[in-house]
């Protein structure tokens, strides 16, 4: 028996699906890139746009009609508005939240589905509508050897008024941090490189259980703790933080341990004012600019992103051109920038969006082009340098590998060697574009040397990398 | 010999009902339901829901942390969705609420030394009523704009030198124009903290004014109603 899931959206609906799959595969499943094969048919909606959520209508439209010639279960879970939920119940056979994952094989079984697993071992019976816990509960089926995400909150109670979360995900539910870190030490154990710790607002971590949990500093910390002990190299990542809730004290965490990767993702989403006002963002310009202040005084290496949104309600050419400003201040590395689309279920979607389509169009160009300046700016000062890069694919010209460094950079490598996957080399800098870098393999490899040797070798850092090593090499010989 | 199962039942317990509606004006009403079932900050909103609905919209709480009933208050907004709704709520009737959320909500510790400036449109006066009959000792001042002096929403519970009306359509207020116009010749202390809460052009207009006369940006705290 097969399934297919298809999962839309973002990185938190990706680690939702590898649940799920751990939880299909526990049934039975075996997964097929063929939709057309599968007797199980299932999707992680996404409900940010309006594009996804029409994906979904149309996708199961054409699953109802195979039904036709066709022994199939249809599914449904993910960031489901609540009026598409009603609907959803019309159109396929199971749908659910992610807090009710591990009552599924239950749903499938009582819709009269029998799994190999299920003609073996009689599941128990789940009692319903059990906390989100449960699904935290369940092991993921990691699509990558090297990099995973681990979710550490679900939910949001931020409320911004582009934003429909609040009303799909729920309210913010911390996952005990227990778990997280145990999570994060069987990664590492596991040789994973790459952790990013996922929730709608990381930085509230533990705020919801009201002084029982500990908070998103600390559970930096420990992650941070174990790194130290592990002797392993890895870089654990977070996102998306708030600004409302982000303080100094995250980024002197950040700064204390080298597994917390020098790489922030920090969404600004408007640099104007009163835009902010209105997209309830519940904080100024001035508190951004003072985080910003800490990145650069705490950990001056680290990498800075953000999200930003153009041609939301009541942005004219003045908000607009205050964006720009904030971009001309911070210099990002990179910037998702979004032109404003009303989504369904957000406060916003209720009201007139004056700004025209082509002012949209114009406002993404403009800010590409100045993110476009900023990002090659940084990356030219990188040439010349040598940098660990994880390798994570192929690239598109033939015997080139791809890679990210700690700070997420785009790196390109002169050589195509499936061994190095997953792996964490030195790459020496050659050249800068826009959006990435190229280099070659370092003459100096220590990819078998001691980890400890490794660290602290930071894009930027004020010594050369590999005069660095050279001196580590000789204090440790001391 | 049987074994006698005892069924656990769950009370969902952000459910409330309907104990009384104060019609305040035509439009405008206020919900009174049973005492708040979590803690919240005087300030702070929650989410609402009608039972059997889908949707839901962010309140502020119009009622006291220590008052015996949670309260909100509703100005039915004409073609809307949602206020209609809970326009036709009766007495008995169920509503959800989740929360309370957000960082509006006044710290007690803050209320000991500070001096407060609150400055509401219309039902944005809300937080403000929460916060003065919470911390009634504390020194603020409310500085309330409508169009009509009709809409000086319980305006009784506020002494009468800390409510400050501005009707922008009657003559009836303690100042016959738009709230900006008399936020332009008011002078604050140095230290004041201004708490803004109501229509974002209610609050565009007053940060500026309180920036131009020097307030740093941090002094100065903004929810808005949308």
């Amino acid at each position: 028996m097969k399934y297919h899931l298809i999962t839309l959206g973002c990185q938190m609906n990706l680690s939702d699906s590898e649940r799920v799959s751990s939880v299909l595969e526990s049934m039975g499943y075996m997964h097929t890139e063929h939709e057309e094969e599968a007797n199980l048919l299932g999707m992680l909606a996404c409900s940010v746009r309006q594009k996804p959520i029409d994906k979904v209508y149309n996708k199961i439209a054409q699953w109802n009609r195979w039904k036709n010639n066709r022994n199939l279960v249809t599914f449904v879970s993910g960031c489901i508005l609540p009026a598409d939920k009603e609907k959803f119940l019309k159109s396929f056979d199971l749908i659910f939240q992610m807090s009710e994952l591990a009552q599924l094989p239950e749903m499938i079984r009582e819709y009269g589905v029998v799994t190999p697993a299920g003609l073996k071992t009689p599941q128990p019976v789940m009692p319903k509508n059990e906390h989100i816990s449960e699904m935290w509960h369940i092991k993921p089926k990691y699509q990558s050897t090297y990099e995973a995400f681990v979710p550490i909150q679900n939910g949001c109670d931020k409320f911004c008024t582009f934003c429909a979360v609040p009303y799909t995900r729920g309210r913010e539910v911390s996952r005990p941090s227990g778990e997280i870190v145990e999570e994060v030490r069987q990664l590492v154990c596991q040789g994973y490189k790459s952790i990013t710790l996922l929730g709608q607002n990381v930085n509230s971590y533990g705020l919801d259980k009201n002084g029982r949990e500990i908070n998103f500093t600390e559970l930096l910390r420990q992650i941070g703790e174990y790194g130290k002990i592990s002797g392993e190299e890895f870089w654990v990542y977070f996102t998306s933080p708030h600004p409302q809730d982000m303080n100094r004290e995250v980024i002197e965490v950040i700064a204390a341990y080298d597994c917390l990767a020098r790489q922030i993702h920090l969404p600004m989403q408007s640099g104007d004012e009163h835009v902010l006002i209105k997209m309830n963002r519940r904080h100024s310009m001035d508190k951004y600019r003072r985080i910003v202040a800490d990145i650069r005084e705490l950990i001056p290496q680290a990498t800075l992103f953000t999200d930003i949104i153009v041609g939301f309600s009541g942005e004219g050419e003045a908000e607009f051109q205050n964006t720009l400003a904030a971009m001309n201040e911070f210099r990002f590395n990179m910037a998702y920038i979004a032109m404003y689309s009303p989504r369904p279920g957000a406060a916003s979607f209720r009201w007139e969006n004056e700004v025209a389509p082509d002012d949209k169009k114009d406002r993404l160009h403009r800010s590409s082009e100045v993110l476009k300046i900023h990002s090659r700016e940084y990356n030219e000062t990188l040439v010349g340098k040598t940098m660990r890069v994880l390798i994570n694919g192929t690239d598109r010209k033939t015997g080139f590998s791809s890679g990210l460094t700690e700070g997420k950079l785009i790196v390109r490598l002169d050589r195509r060697d499936d061994s190095l996957m997953g792996k964490i080399v030195d790459v020496k800098i050659t050249s800068a574009a826009d959006f990435s870098l190229s280099g070659k393999e370092a003459p100096l490899n220590l990819q078998a040397s001691s980890p400890t040797l490794l660290h602290r070798r930071r894009e930027q850092g004020n010594e050369d990398s590999e005069h660095f090593i050279l001196n580590r090499i000789l204090h440790v010989k001391k | 010999m049987m074994s006698l199962i005892k069924h656990e039942i769950k009370i969902d317990e952000s459910f409330y009902k309907v104990e009384e509606i104060r019609q305040l004006t035509r439009e405008t009403f206020s919900l009174i339901l049973p005492k708040a079932r979590f803690a919240f900050k005087a300030g702070q909103h929650i989410s609402l829901g009608i039972y059997g609905d889908y949707q839901s919209r962010e309140y502020s709480i119009y009622s006291g942390i220590k008052d015996d009933h949670l309260e909100v208050l509703v100005k039915e907004v004409n073609n809307g969705y949602f206020t209609p709704k809970l326009r036709k709520l009766k007495v008995g009737d169920l509503v959800e609420i989740h929360g309370p959320f957000g960082n509006f909500g006044m710290e007690p510790k803050a209320t000991e030394t500070g001096k407060f400036v609150f400055i509401a449109s219309g039902t944005g006066i809300a937080p403000f009523r929460s916060i003065a009959r919470t911390y009634p000792e504390i020194d603020y001042a409310l500085i309330h704009g409508v169009r009509y002096t009709t809409e000086a929403y319980d305006r009784n519970e506020y002494p009468g030198d800390r409510y400050i009306l501005c009707s922008s359509r009657d003559t009836k207020g303690t100042y016959h124009g738009r709230l900006t116009g008399y936020l332009k010749n008011c002078t604050f202390a140095a230290e004041t903290q201004f708490y803004l809460c109501g229509n974002s052009d209610m609050i565009f207009d007053a940060l500026e004014i309180l920036k131009e006369m020097g307030f740093e940006r941090d002094q100065i705290h903004c929810e808005v109603y949308f």
